[in-house]
């Protein structure tokens, strides 16, 4: 008994745990959310994500190895909008981390004052719906200007957990916001020409940068969302697509690309797959290689 | 034109008061001042002019980009978080309520079963869960299945988990729980990877499992490579019927589980896991607690999901073996109590399972178990399967299993299970 306290003290002591820490440590659930930290919290902070942007960020998978991730948090960034609904609780009370925990200076929801697309507006929400999000479509961060929310909330949360660092994240914010208005003027600028054109899409990742840069959602290959493809929704879908002319199926990296082929072969569209989420392909670094990429394609694809 | 207005003014002003001060010896002079002024107006004016035409094209490049701002479709509701979660602050208080099926035909040749080429209403599943306050979440399970003509509801498990307790790493339930005895004892029959539990599980720990009252502590050892390394110690109740004292036990058991889990990389993990746990048995002569029963455990479990395709695609070998020791005394043949002797038996099952679409998955386990009471019994059973997930909420599964005994009939079965489940039933551990 007594060497087995001797082992568990002296593990303890090793354990990085007990170095003083000069960085914050920040946990996000996607890539996405660790590229804007990064850019906000700099050289004061240490970011690591759960889910990799080549995933499906619905099914990410409560691992143990995730909870000692999370106990190592200072601050824990998510998507919110239960985007998180199938994993969070599972990690977050594995981890026992009460710093972390929701309602906490330590958790922060990445969606506060987001203006949200999709909201449902039936009285009832429910199962039959397929995958519905009660609270609106979490997809929110490929719109540009919903990440300068998303930084702009990081940053007030950072200066919240180390006051005497607040001017840095600042200007770090500042930068960011600046880097995002020029990129945005060469963003619209690239799209400009294809402003109303219609898309097909496989799941709703796409409706907030539709949105923001003029592209018109004609349909989607899942018949509810999270619901897989069937044959008889595909039919309908092509019957859309050669009504409404749509020339471009746009989906992420990580769905079967079967359906879309074959709703591709029989409309004549082109299939775009595209990262919804940094580091969905080796080019999408970081969040403005991200929307880089997206939009990279879609001109491609409009233009070929 | 307002402007042109201004400056003739301003100039016709200028002139005036330059008029007023001056002398006629001064007029060659006037005359060289107000040609200096004008110019100097006719420079201002051109400035003017020109940064209020810079100025106006801005206005125009802000007014077009604040059009495009406010013909979007944008957010439906204005404060859509409110509206969208109004039902949510009536219910705030209310725990997650889900309830879930699981329905069964069973066909087997082995005559004596109840439910034999039946429908069954195996279980409902009733699940609460909610935080009790901000130190502790409370969990109950309550199980409603069909006993001969019945239906009784009993407590499956109930507990409270201790959240933030002050020591790092430690958390505690109190209440009545599956135990951490390996890896198979603590799943649902909704959670199945298969149809029934391995015969191992129902041979040493019960028909569903081990599922007692008491306390439980488990600690995060923190360690220098990060890894997850559970330690739990448990104190249930001594009631088990299978390996200790059943129904009428008072004594307790103690239990110890080491659970390390070690990502292979990021596509696939191995989780290994040690229990060990004792507690005096009923000896078969109505007297408790002067022998005991200790059992151990050893699980190995291997995940593969690779991230990008893991819709489609993942792979689970699952192994357990338990060995079990039995101290049971035996009468001599004057009937009377002679000293106890260990029995010594074990059991073990093998499981792969197999996703090969996103809504399929086969499976085969191999099950070996002999009985508690008895090494010379011996079960050897052979299972297969395969799973159709409607969605995450609902699943199909037909499985078959032909049981191999060296003290009782063989047996083939078939299963054609469905479970589906309503509300938000908290994950299940990975």
């Amino acid at each position: 008994m007594r060497k087995l306290f001797l082992i568990i003290f002296i593990m303890a002591w090793l354990s990085p745990d007990v170095f003083s820490k000069d960085t914050i440590n920040i946990l996000t659930t996607t890539e996405d959310l660790k590229s804007i930290a990064e850019a906000i919290g700099g050289d004061k902070v240490k970011v690591d994500s759960l889910g990799r942007g080549y995933q499906d960020p619905h099914f990410i998978q409560a691992k143990p190895s995730f909870m000692i991730k999370t106990k190592n948090a200072d601050l824990f960034i998510r998507v919110g909008l239960e985007l998180e609904i199938g994993y969070e609780d599972l990690i977050i009370d594995g981890s026992r981390n009460p710093k972390i925990r929701i309602g906490t200076p330590g958790h922060l929801d990445a969606s506060e004052g987001v203006g949200l697309l999709e909201v449902p507006t039936t009285t009832k929400v429910d199962r039959s719906m397929g995958d519905i999000h009660p609270m609106g479509n979490p997809h929110y961060w490929l719109d540009p200007e919903n990440a300068k929310i998303i930084a702009y909330n990081i940053a007030k949360r950072l200066s919240e957990l180390s006051p005497s660092d607040e001017a840095y994240f600042q200007e770090n914010l500042k930068a960011f916001n600046r880097k995002i208005e020029e990129k945005m003027v060469e963003w619209q600028k690239k799209m400009e020409p294809f402003k109303g054109r219609k898309v097909a899409i496989y799941h709703r990742s796409w409706p907030y940068f539709a949105d923001r840069f003029g592209l018109k959602v004609a349909c989607e290959l899942e018949p509810k969302p999270g619901i897989p493809p069937s044959p008889g929704h595909l039919k309908e879908v092509i019957d859309i697509m050669r009504r409404d002319k749509v020339g471009l199926i746009l989906m992420e990296v990580f769905y079967d690309e079967k359906p879309a082929r074959f709703v591709a072969e029989q409309t004549g569209a082109k299939v775009i797959i595209v990262p919804n989420s940094v580091g969905g392909t080796d080019e999408a670094k970081d969040y403005f290689s991200l929307i880089d990429t997206i939009i990279g394609k879609i001109a491609e694809g409009f233009e070929n | 034109m307002k402007k042109s207005f201004i400056i003739l003014v301003i100039s016709f002003l200028s002139v005036l008061l330059s008029a007023s001060n001056a002398r006629p010896s001064d007029l060659a002079q006037l005359q060289q001042e107000l040609a200096a002024l004008r110019a100097q107006i006719a420079d201002l004016k051109r400035s003017y002019e020109a940064r209020i035409a810079q100025l106006e094209t801005r206005i125009e490049d802000m007014a077009k980009t604040y059009t495009i701002e406010a013909a979007k479709p944008r957010v439906a509701a204005p404060a859509p978080i409110q509206s969208a979660g109004m039902g949510r602050y009536f219910q705030s208080f209310n725990p997650d309520v889900s309830v879930i099926g699981d329905f069964t035909y069973h066909t087997t040749d082995t005559k004596e079963e109840e439910f034999r080429n039946q429908f069954q209403m195996r279980q409902t599943e009733l699940a609460f869960s909610a935080s009790v306050d901000p130190y502790a979440r409370g969990d109950f399970f309550f199980h409603v299945e069909q006993e001969g003509g019945e239906w009784h509801i009993g407590l499956c498990e109930g507990y409270l988990t201790l959240l933030t307790l002050p020591i790092d790493g430690l958390q505690a339930k109190a209440g009545k729980f599956k135990v951490e005895f390996g890896k198979a004892n603590k799943y649902h029959l909704h959670n199945l990877p298969w149809v029934d539990f391995p015969n191992m599980v129902r041979n040493y720990l019960g028909g569903e499992g081990m599922s007692e009252p008491g306390v439980s502590a488990s600690y995060l050892i923190p360690n220098p490579w990060d890894k997850y390394i559970e330690l739990t110690g448990q104190v249930i109740n001594n009631r088990n019927g299978m390996s200790f004292a059943g129904g009428e036990g008072t004594s307790l058991c103690y239990l110890g589980h080491l659970k390390i889990f070690h990502d292979i990389n990021e596509s696939s993990s191995l989780e290994l896991g040690a229990s060990l746990m004792a507690g005096p048995n009923d000896d078969g002569l109505g007297r408790f607690g002067t022998n005991m029963t200790t059992l151990e455990g050893v699980d190995l479990t291997y995940k593969w999901r690779p991230l990008q395709q893991g819709l489609y695609k993942s792979v689970t070998f699952q192994n357990e073996l338990l060995f079990s020791q039995h101290d049971r005394p035996f009468l001599d043949d004057g009937a009377d109590i002679i000293e106890p002797k260990a029995v010594n038996s074990w059991g073990g099952y093998s499981s792969l399972e197999y996703q090969f679409a996103r809504r399929w998955s086969v499976f085969g386990r191999y099950d070996f178990s002999e009985l508690p009471l008895s090494s010379s019994s011996r079960e050897n059973a052979y299972s297969a399967g395969i799973t159709f997930a409607q969605s995450e909420y609902c699943f199909w599964r037909l499985q078959f299993k032909h049981t191999d005994r060296n003290f009782d009939k063989d047996s083939n079965e078939i299963w054609l299970q469905c479970d589906f489940g309503l509300g938000p039933h908290r994950k299940h551990e990975y």
